[in-house]
């Protein structure tokens, strides 16, 4: 038994040290290799909360496969024929910022935050699973070039994302609906994720 | 658009009352003195008389009608054809034309600009009979107070065409007038004297009009000259520039919307949501200490607030809290349930030969449908109005003005007389605004405040509370015969209220008539050498408003009958074109119709063979006297209809403004277009819904075909309507397209393939 | 709250209570400037499109605190009858308008279009000139937009 625990142990000191030596990022980046951690209990369901969020339509519409932006909790493509354009933010003289500000427009309904626009092409997500969304999502390749650490904070307190939480009132000044966990329970299983390893469950 | 205002000498034309004409001097006066000073004038009553007293469609029909369905059916077919002239309000004197120090004439016109170009059309008639240049004349709408102003409305592609005679002899006498005063003040025989670009010549001398018109206090008024021949004409008849042109596209304050008042408040009305959900009570507690907020008005059926600015009344607006009583929440299958052939009020509108045997084996049936359908006006409905001392000025874009000018005089317990009503352009009409009753609630909030107020609809008010275009269900029977050409056809159509229960329309007309000729419009068969056609209506009205649409009743009519046709074409192995002149007649009308076909088969190469992804599609119709035949392109790409090319031959007998003309029909076939493949109002909640343009599919730039190839054929000696009848044959036209692409006939709109 | 910018050229000042408030409230009810059309209060039809920084905006959904310190032009700063600008007399050469509600806000949207694509396809006019003409005049807006292509500032005429 003892010796059991110590084995188990090894790799827990290891980590730390590791974890402590280095910067989390590049600890993050091995570990998206998975070649020493293992998924746990915890991680998983940091995995799932964080997920729930990311695959609300107030995430997804902006993650489309299509180049067509989405809107509406049901997701139907943008009205008017928006698309992405060359880049990402709508057609040469019709863009997301002739109609979307910085702020939600509480007169308009239409919602608004800082560089509001579609993720790019390669980051679409539309459609995916949760593990191919987070494989997409931390695959440097798809992800912009980004670090593990550079997605926690994308995640965590880009006010593009954290929009969802304050997601404003729709044309019809109805409140529009924000993901099934709070952004502070979100924030929480992100990170959380991420002290975890950045495990994607298989 | 400025103007001077102070003008030297008004025209006083009493079309209703008198061929005689007064010019009053009124340098400085007000618009009201001189309004009293010609009600005072005696007037002689002669040739305008009798054509006022003709009047209106109303009083026509009315006279005529005898309560027995045959005949009843007669008067329809008259009324669906007949022009009615000119509806002035008739007794009163009023202004038409004022010449003004810079020799401009101004023509106040009884009817409003709402994007059809009458008034263009109008200066055009003017400037030919009254020898000015186009750009001397000023067309503003006529105020109630001032001018006269149409007592029904301005609507049903009939401007033009009932101003036609009316306008130009006016004009004409008031150029004899000119010429006759002129002749004193030169000293030349007035038979020596030639008028151009309104200056008076002869014997070597000149004056202006407004040097003519200067200082005469009495006029010599003439007989009514005989009218010069159209093909004389410099401006009818060309296509002349939209008198209107520069204001809309530099952006001039012409509009309603646009219109303000010195001292002027803001208001909202807050309206249901629901259908036939009626106001019990409101908390107004929260919005009455709000910033801005001048008064929260509670009426008895509706509460608004009033306050400085529109975004404070809007604020206000939201903070109000409003019970309702809902006492059922309507779904579209209630909707569907109710409106259906054989339910509702039955009316045969068309019967030649005998009923088809609905047991017989060779009949062919095929049902279709139309969906609620938005006006969807780009500029919201809302008046600006000021009501003090027992006298209202309301400010607005409406299509009746003396219907609104009644409706508030009624509301307010004041006289007619002391409602001035000032129309302005109107952001697109379309029947919309046919009803503008909400002037009532400008004025009460007026008069409640003491001071003027400014109220409009939100988008989603326009969308809920819409007069909108009914839906519609039909069923088309016919039955080949030997020769393979309909031997039967039958309408049967079910459709909400158009033209019952309207504004425009006495109480009693339902009874009367027996059937809603709005309705009707499309509706019956026009092809003549059908042994046996016939057409029936069956109404019911809805829980929710509905009433003129552009075209009424046509667009859906007409998608019915010209899809089924065109179905009957295949099924007897004809050309769609050769079976549908196989049915018409050689004379009149049917020789039009003929024409239009022919045109527009010949001009677009019609075949009925797919070529490629694509295929073209037939259909044609008559309204209100204007033939017109649509041929479109069309491929589908991702399961959506694409209108490439429409060939459109259309003939509305002289067109004015050929320019104009074709701008119609542009704006038909893209409107119907935009009504066939798009447009929908459904029901959702208890409500109707959408409420916003987007969730409200509409053709936008995208949607447009290439090329709109408009051919115009003049098959009459006078100007017909213009504005409606070219949205007949869209709809139909590429549903037969659709049909020879993929094999399947649509019955429904919008149009869905795939 | 005071709030700067530039319109049309000039400097302007305004006092709001809130920041928040529709430009397009403030450019109609404040400066007196009515061609910028209220349709929709939604940015859903454009018919309140003007310029901010020479980029097109649905000025019904754009809070005055943004124009701080910018340049706003509407279709009154455009271009007038003495000097057209370039769409506007595509405009008026081609007798565009019906009703003309919404015709400066499609005349803004084009000018902006114009700005960054001299030589906008069929394709570039459908994807960016996706305002609302209840009217229908998009075949006549479409073949204006390419004369208006066509016109240089030079070659803008004088008078209508």
């Amino acid at each position: 038994m003892k010796k059991l625990r110590l084995l188990y142990i090894i790799p827990v000191i290891l980590f730390a040290t590791i974890l402590l030596a280095t910067d989390f990022n590049e600890y993050a980046e091995e570990n998206n290799n998975r070649t020493f951690t293992r998924q746990t209990a915890e991680s998983t369901e940091y995995f799932d909360q964080m997920m729930s969020a990311l695959t609300h339509p107030r995430c997804l519409n902006c993650h489309p496969s299509d180049n067509k932006p989405k809107q509406g909790i049901e997701a139907h493509p943008h009205y008017f024929g928006v698309e992405r354009g060359k880049d990402d933010h709508g057609f040469t003289a019709t863009n997301c910022n002739t109609c979307h500000q910085e702020e939600n427009n509480d007169f308009s309904g239409v919602p608004g935050a800082p560089h509001w626009g579609l993720a790019p092409a390669s980051m679409n997500w539309e459609g995916l699973s949760k593990t191919e969304i987070a494989t997409s999502m931390m695959d440097k390749s798809r992800n912009g070039g980004k670090t593990p650490k550079e997605i926690l904070k994308h995640l965590t307190e880009d006010p593009l994302v954290l929009w969802a939480w304050n997601p404003g009132i729709d044309a019809a000044g109805n409140p529009r609906e924000k993901p099934p966990i709070s952004k502070e329970a979100y924030i929480a299983a992100v990170k959380g994720w991420f002290e975890a390893g950045a495990v994607i469950p298989q | 658009m400025s103007r001077d205002n102070t003008c030297l000498v008004s025209t006083i034309l009493h079309l209703n009352n008198s061929t005689s004409a007064a010019f009053q001097l009124h340098n400085k006066h007000s618009a009201s003195t001189i309004q009293k000073m010609n009600k005072n004038k005696k007037t002689s009553r002669r040739k305008f008389l009798v054509r006022g007293g003709l009047g209106t469609l109303g009083v026509l029909a009315i006279g005529t009608y005898v309560f027995r369905n045959p005949l009843r059916r007669k008067t329809l077919s008259i009324a669906e054809t007949l022009i009615p002239p000119y509806n002035g309000s008739g007794t009163k004197a009023n202004l038409w034309f004022e010449i003004t120090k810079d020799n401009q004439v101004m023509l106040h016109s009884s009817k409003v600009e709402m994007g059809q170009g009458t008034f263009t059309g109008l200066a055009q008639m003017v400037a030919d009979e009254l020898d000015v240049a186009i750009e001397q004349i000023q067309v503003i709408g006529a105020a109630s107070a001032t001018g006269i102003v149409d007592g029904l409305s301005t609507g049903g592609s009939l401007s033009i065409a009932s101003l036609w005679v009316p306008l130009r002899e006016m004009a004409a006498t008031m150029r004899e007038m000119v010429k006759g005063e002129a002749a004193k003040k030169m000293g030349v025989a007035k038979s020596d004297l030639t008028t151009k670009d309104g200056v008076v010549s002869g014997g070597g001398k000149t004056m202006t009009y407004a040097e003519v018109a200067a200082d005469v206090t009495e006029w010599d008024v003439p007989g009514t000259p005989d009218l010069r021949p159209v093909s004389s004409y410099k401006f009818v008849g060309k296509p002349i520039p939209r008198v209107d042109l520069a204001a809309k596209v530099f952006g001039d304050p012409i509009f309603g919307m646009d219109a303000e008042m010195p001292d002027m408040l803001h208001a909202c009305v807050i309206r249901p949501e629901h259908i036939g959900a009626t106001f019990k009570s409101a908390d107004t507690s929260k919005a009455e200490g709000m910033n801005g907020v001048v008064k929260v008005i509670e009426t008895e059926d509706w509460v608004g607030v009033v306050a400085k600015t529109f975004s404070q009344a809007l604020a206000a607006k939201r903070a109000i809290k409003v019970t309702w009583d809902i006492p059922r929440k309507w779904t579209e299958s209630d909707i569907r349930e109710m409106l259906q052939v054989g339910k509702g009020d039955r009316m045969i509108t068309q019967k030649v030969g005998d009923e088809l045997d609905p047991e017989d084996a060779d009949v062919v049936s095929i049902a279709f449908s139309s969906p609620i359908g938005a006006h969807a006006q780009m500029e919201p409905n809302g008046a600006v109005a000021h009501v003090e001392d027992g006298k209202a000025t309301i400010i607005l874009s409406t299509q009746v003005v003396g219907i609104t000018q009644k409706q508030v005089a009624k509301a307010l317990g004041i006289d007619t007389d002391d409602v001035n009503i000032i129309p302005t352009y109107l952001g697109g009409g379309f029947g919309r605004r046919l009803n503008t009753s909400h002037a009532v609630m400008a004025a009460k909030m007026s008069k409640e405040v003491g001071k003027p107020v400014k109220y409009f609809f939100t988008r989603k008010e326009e969308f809920q509370n819409d007069t909108f275009r009914p839906p519609t269900h039909h069923i088309m029977r016919g039955k080949l015969n030997a020769n393979g050409f309909l031997d039967s056809v039958e309408h049967h159509y079910a459709s909400g209220d158009v033209a019952i229960n309207s504004v425009l329309m006495p109480g009693f007309a339902h009874t009367v008539l027996g059937t809603d000729f709005g309705a009707m419009r499309g509706a019956n068969i026009m092809y003549e050498k059908i042994p046996n056609h016939r057409s029936v209506q069956w109404h019911t009205t809805l829980p929710f408003a509905t009433s003129w649409w552009r075209s009424l009743g046509l667009l859906a009519n007409t998608f019915a009958i010209e899809s089924f046709i065109d179905e009957m074409a295949i099924k007897a192995g004809k050309s769609p074109v050769d079976f549908r002149l196989a049915m018409l007649g050689t004379e009149g009308n049917q020789a039009r119709i003929r024409k239009v076909i022919e045109v527009a088969a010949e001009k677009s190469g019609y075949t009925d063979k797919v070529k490629g992804d694509k295929a073209m599609g037939f259909a044609a119709s008559i309204d209100t006297g204007s033939p017109c035949a649509q041929v479109v392109e069309v491929s589908i790409v991702d399961n959506k209809i694409k209108v490439h090319k429409v060939t459109c031959a259309f003939d509305c007998g002289i067109a004015v403004n050929p320019d104009q003309v074709r701008a119609q029909c542009e704006g038909s076939i893209m409107m119907g277009i935009s009504g066939v493949l798009h447009e929908k109002m459904t029901l959702k909640d208890g409500q109707l819904y959408p409420t916003i343009y987007g969730p409200y599919e509409m053709a936008l730039m995208r949607d447009a075909p290439g090329e709109i190839d408009i051919h115009l054929i003049q098959g009459a000696e006078v100007p017909l309507p213009v504005g409606e009848p070219p949205l007949g044959p869209i709809g139909a036209a590429i549903g037969n397209a659709v049909r020879r692409l993929t094999g399947k006939r649509v019955g429904d709109l919008p149009m869905r393939v795939g | 709250m005071k709030i700067s910018f530039n319109i049309n050229g000039q400097p302007q000042s305004v006092e709001i209570e809130d920041p928040n408030t529709p430009l397009l409230w403030v450019v109609r009810d404040m400066l007196d400037l009515k061609g910028t059309k209220f349709g929709c209060g939604k940015a859903a039809c454009g018919a309140c499109t003007l310029h901010v920084e020479g980029e097109a905006v649905r000025s019904c959904s754009y809070a005055v605190k943004f124009a701080e310190g910018k340049n706003v032009v509407t279709i009154e700063g455009l271009g007038d009858r003495e000097n057209p600008h370039p769409v506007q007399q595509a405009w008026i050469e081609h007798v565009v308008p019906q009703c003309g509600y919404c015709q400066p806000g499609f005349i803004m949207a084009t000018a902006a279009l114009l700005a960054k694509n001299p030589n906008p396809t069929d394709e570039d006019i459908d994807n960016n000139i996706v305002n609302v003409c209840r009217c229908a005049t998009y075949t006549r807006m479409r073949k204006a937009i390419h004369r208006a292509a066509d016109l240089t500032p030079s070659s803008k005429v004088l008078n209508e």
